[in-house]
């Protein structure tokens, strides 16, 4: 053909027949009607009378990732969740989980009323009972022992206390009350990762730049159907690979969504994460990719005792450090072949404009996992892949200002329980280093140890005997506690076993001011506003804390939990002349718009002025300057070893300049970003990143295998399963097991098989499949439930009613198992992170 | 952005909407004497020579033998009854579920979903199918009006939302069979006018495509 077309051509091809569009002649065949309308969303209309539908901006709770939401409510029922449009996190987008949110008001197992046990604990007799009568009898049970000057006899155990909940909650248990026996989930979360942040660069949570990144290489992190910052984080990686065709590695021992969706899968053997990413170190410096970005960043790194060590000293100590981590070496203790660890590793230094290395659970869950993170950040230090455009960067959350619940605690300190972090001797298994997210798993373990337990142990959003491991044990240990209470919205696992329960508001009907991290780093402030009423007689656990206050005489300052965030939005000068808490309850969400992302913060100089301050002293040691004056230090005290010295941290001295740094929290690292941790060195630990084999790994026998666990996209941990659409999709987990590992034991998929640990055996059918390594057994979490209602359980309730329709048309009556009964208890001995990958146990034909 | 500039970017939408405008009429029915006298415009013509389609068939003296011709040629392609080559998307979009080859397929469907869903519906007295080539080009022509009309009220968040929602039809759909049912009118026509078309339009989809695939928009940087 003749034809030529350039663009210039198309230029003019668009002036030309601009006339004959302008005239019209040519849409008069047109075959559509009507213009194209800019429906961004938060609009929904009812299907069956089309009149629109209420929309109520508010937040999920589904998971921790707690997105911008928009409910709508029709008639007054809470009918569908989407995500809030105008959310720079989401961008308008939600999971399966946030979606199912109508689920969480009206499944029919719901409890409703405070309910009071009249049977013996665990028998499921209840009687009904009044607020003024509950109230009455928490006041009674925690008041005395305030009285009696033992606030710590009350222990207040959280699944999940977020943005201003926690402010209000915790402030009255540890301001007002004057208990610290406050306890967290953490460390079966991943507590671990964040204290390896925290020794390396100070205040925890990482954030990927993925929307300018290269290259991601991801580490045991099942980020796309499940993540701390899931929705924020999953679609801009998937946004990254499609538009702009990046790259994305997954190491994983079990072909995950997010490992199918990437462009090549790395089988890993559990625990062999820390190995690889080691042998990386050791490839990036024998090859000298670590000159331009990564040689410029080490200004800033702390890799020798000395603080003051040269470029090339720091190099050298690292060589050293990493010589004997070939990547040879990692393929025998990885089995992933040491040419592809070469391969990735030069791929990740050399990726333009940068990289994005992603951990989680898969890598840092096991007995070398605070390394296998502290490797990792070595990885980012010498590539310079880190805190800037494209790559890992520290998170921004939201900041919102609010109003302190004042100090009315007869002690000038909170007193506490010693059972929350761990063991403290070395070398017992109960030991960790530096547990600075406490060891929520080893709590009942401590009471039966030192045969201590609180008088009255109250929990909310959370299910301590199903969630941690040794679930038989837990549950032994719990009932030996004089009064259990329970804050819950579902008859679960450790609700059966409480003296009394409270039913607590679901996130859908409570308020509550909300920050989590922003993947833009500029930080996005949102509301959580009720749809609707709570049910029943269902209260916000905030609303009834205000009022247990009141009574006990210690008023929190506030008369609800709406007063406390109104109060918040409008002392935040910038929220309060955008609108303050009206504007909040119209938009839902709200960011500075003059904020530009927020990267590189270590390089901010402090002022002459802070380090000139009255109190302030430079520690030789370390290079930190420090107000030892307002941390009540012994004159010639140092930095390191003075307690809670990191909150009195004013910059370090790098040079002849003195950065802001790499902010110290939670733990008296210096600033620079600590790849030689002199904390771990106190501690008789090796400073710098050391690759360790699990105990238990070493003894295996030929015959044994290693339990792993993962989440489902469908699935909160253990949160979920009483909502019907969710269960509906995932109400059964049977065991992966590769085909070479399920022939050699005469194993087919779909058999019944026994899995044995040492401590107990489960009984779960096989799903054969090459999508895992061999020498692995894959189990699920969410499962088997021997409570939560009769779409999770099976079993109905107390109190539970027969009015949803949907019980009828329910069609399943699998429910899967729980692995955490054969997962023993075992901290990271670094930072106490629950070990849940590294379980060994032997699989049979049942 | 300076006014100069905004005006620039609105321009080029509304260019770009033009074209797909004329390409859809083209495509539409049977060239109608209306058309001829576009065609034969001085502007279209001197740019469609330009770009080197072949101008001799129009200077043919009969007018009506040369509509009769062209109606004939358009029947022939796509229309049948012989064999012919129908200018739906489900026939030639291959998709990964096996759903194509036929008509009122997957890609109907979903292409009907998608134009509604943006607001806009089939007219009453529109017989065809939701697929047809033109009323794909068509949708395009509407979106990128609607792109410059909000870069025109600089509303970035909507010129964002409309090059988005183009970037999907593209991708979707347009590139997914237009190229190949233009290289089959191509090898097939007989009067050099619907192989030229097809050469245009083709040529303009792929430029489209990789146009939106590489740029960052003056709406997403305002965005975002």
């Amino acid at each position: 053909m003749s034809v030529k077309i350039t663009r210039r051509n198309f230029v003019k091809l668009g002036i030309a027949t601009s006339a004959l569009m302008a005239s019209g002649k040519l849409s008069e065949s047109d075959a559509l009607a009507g213009s194209v309308k800019l429906e961004y969303g938060g609009k929904d209309f009812s299907p069956a009378t089309g009149v629109e539908r209420k929309a109520i901006p508010t937040a999920c709770w589904s998971c921790v990732t707690r997105c911008a939401a928009m409910g709508f409510v029709e008639d007054g029922r809470h009918v569908k969740m989407e995500s809030n449009p105008k959310s720079i996190r989401t961008e308008g987008k939600m999971c399966s989980k946030g979606q199912s949110a109508p689920n969480e008001v009206y499944f029919p197992d719901r409890i409703l009323y405070p309910m009071k046990r009249v049977g013996a604990r665990g028998e499921g007799k209840w009687k009904r009972i009044s607020w003024d009568e509950a109230i009455n009898e928490i006041v009674s049970k925690i008041k005395p022992m305030r009285d009696a000057g033992h606030p710590e006899k009350l222990m207040y155990h959280y699944g999940r206390m977020k943005a201003s909940s926690s402010k209000l909650i915790g402030g009255f248990f540890k301001s007002a009350y004057g208990t610290k026996t406050v306890g967290n989930h953490t460390s079966i979360c991943e507590g671990g990762k964040w204290t390896a942040h925290e020794l390396v660069w100070g205040g925890h949570f990482d954030n990927w730049d993925f929307d300018n990144t290269g290259f991601v290489m991801n580490f045991g992190s099942n980020c796309l159907e499940t993540h701390t910052n899931h929705i924020p984080v999953a679609h801009r990686l998937i946004r990254a690979k499609v538009d702009r065709g990046v790259r994305i590695v997954t190491f994983d021992v079990r072909l995950s969504n997010t490992a199918a969706k990437s462009d090549e899968w790395i089988p890993i053997k559990p625990g062999g994460d820390c190995a690889v990413l080691m042998a990386m170190c050791n490839v990036v410096l024998n090859k000298g990719l670590y000159k331009g970005k990564g040689e410029a960043f080490m200004k800033f790194v702390k890799a020798t005792k000395n603080h003051d060590a040269s470029v090339a000293d720091k190099i050298a100590a690292l060589k050293k450090n990493f010589a004997s981590n070939t990547p040879a070496w990692a393929e025998k203790e990885s089995d992933v072949p040491a040419a592809t660890i070469e391969r990735l590793a030069v791929e990740f230094a050399s990726a333009k404009p940068a990289a994005c290395l992603v951990t989680y659970r898969g890598a840092v869950a096991h007995y070398n996992g605070n390394d296998a993170e502290r490797a990792a950040f070595t990885l980012c230090a010498l590539t310079g892949h880190l805190d800037d455009q494209g790559s890992r960067t520290k998170a921004v959350g939201g900041g919102v200002k609010y109003p302190k619940v004042p100090k009315t605690s007869k002690y000038p300190k909170p007193k506490g329980m010693k059972i929350n972090d761990g063991h403290p001797k070395k070398g017992h298994p109960g030991y960790a280093a530096y547990p600075s997210h406490h060891m929520s798993h080893w709590v009942f373990k401590m009471m039966k140890e030192t045969g201590e337990t609180p008088d009255v142990y109250w929990w909310a959003y959370y299910n301590p005997v199903y969630v941690n491991g040794e679930f038989a044990e837990n549950e032994e240990i719990m009932k030996t506690i004089p009064y259990l209470l329970s804050s819950n919205i579902v008859y679960d696992e450790s609700s059966k076993l409480a003296d009394l329960i409270i039913p607590d508001a679901t996130y859908l009907e409570r308020w509550d001011w909300e920050d989590m991290v922003d993947p833009n780093n500029i930080g996005e402030q949102y509301i959580r506003q009720p749809m609707v009423k709570p049910l029943g007689e269902a209260r916000n656990q905030a609303d009834v804390i205000i009022e247990v206050a009141e009574r006990m005489g210690i008023p929190l300052g506030v008369s609800s939990m709406e007063e406390f965030v109104q109060k918040s939005y409008d002392m935040d000068p910038a929220v309060s002349a955008a609108g303050g808490f009206e504007m909040m309850k119209r938009e839902g969400v709200w960011h500075n718009p003059k904020q530009k992302p927020i990267f590189k913060r270590y390089m901010n100089k402090v002022a002459d002025a802070a380090i000139k301050a009255d109190g302030v002293v430079y520690d030789k040691e370390t290079g930190v300057y420090w107000n030892a004056k307002k941390a009540h230090a012994k004159e010639g005290a140092n930095y390191t070893d003075t307690k809670n010295s990191y909150k009195y941290y004013v910059g370090q001295k790098i040079g002849n300049e003195v950065y802001e740094g790499f902010k110290p929290d939670k733990l008296n690292k210096s600033g620079y970003f600590e790849l030689y941790s002199l904390l771990l060195e106190r501690k008789g630990e090796n400073p710098l990143p050391t690759y360790t084999k699990a105990p238990e790994h070493k003894a295996m026998g030929p015959d044994d295998l290693i339990l792993t666990t993962y989440k489902v996209a469908v699935h909160i941990h253990s949160r979920s399963t009483h909502r019907k659409w969710l269960s509906e999709l995932y109400h059964d987990n049977p065991g992966w097991i590769n085909t070479k590992t399920a022939a050699a034991r005469g194993i087919s998929d779909g058999d019944k098989i026994r899995v044995t640990s040492p401590i107990g055996s489960i009984v779960t059918k096989a799903k054969v499949t090459e999508k895992i390594i061999p020498g692995v057994i894959a189990i699920s979490y969410h499962m088997g439930r021997s409570e939560s209602g009769r779409y999770g359980s099976g079993n109905k309730s107390p109190g539970g009613h027969d009015n949803d329709p949907d019980l009828k048309n329910k069609w399943w009556s699998e429910y899967g198992v729980h692995p955490n009964h054969i997962i023993a208890n075992a901290p990271d001995p670094l930072n106490g992170q629950q070990r849940w990958m590294d379980t060994v146990v032997t699989v049979t034909k049942a | 952005m300076n006014e100069e500039k905004l005006d620039e970017k609105a321009q080029g939408a509304r260019m770009r909407s033009n074209i797909y405008g004329f390409l859809s009429s083209m495509f539409r029915e049977e060239i109608t004497a209306e058309h001829l006298q576009q065609i034969k415009s001085p502007v279209i013509k001197e740019v469609l020579s330009e770009m080197g389609v072949q101008y001799d068939i129009f200077s043919q003296k009969d007018q009506d033998q040369l509509l009769e011709d062209l109606a004939v040629e358009y029947a022939r392609l796509f229309l049948g009854p012989d064999k012919h080559i129908s200018p739906h998307e489900s026939i030639h979009h291959k998709r990964d579920d096996g759903d194509w080859g036929m008509h009122w397929g997957g890609s109907t469907v979903d292409v009907k979903k998608f134009i509604e869903t943006a607001g806009l519906e089939y007219k009453q007295e529109y017989s065809g199918m939701p697929d047809h080539i033109s009323v794909e080009l068509e949708f395009m022509k509407e979106a990128a009006s609607r792109e410059a009309q909000a870069i025109e009220e600089k509303d970035w968040e909507g010129a964002l939302y409309c090059q988005k929602m183009e970037k999907k039809f593209i991708c979707d759909h347009l590139i997914k069979w237009i190229p190949a049912f233009c290289d089959k009118i191509i090898s097939q026509s007989k009067i050099s006018f619907y192989g030229d078309l097809a050469e245009v339009t083709k040529k303009f989809i792929t430029l489209e495509y990789k146009e939106i695939n590489n740029c960052t928009s003056e709406a997403e940087r305002q965005v975002h």
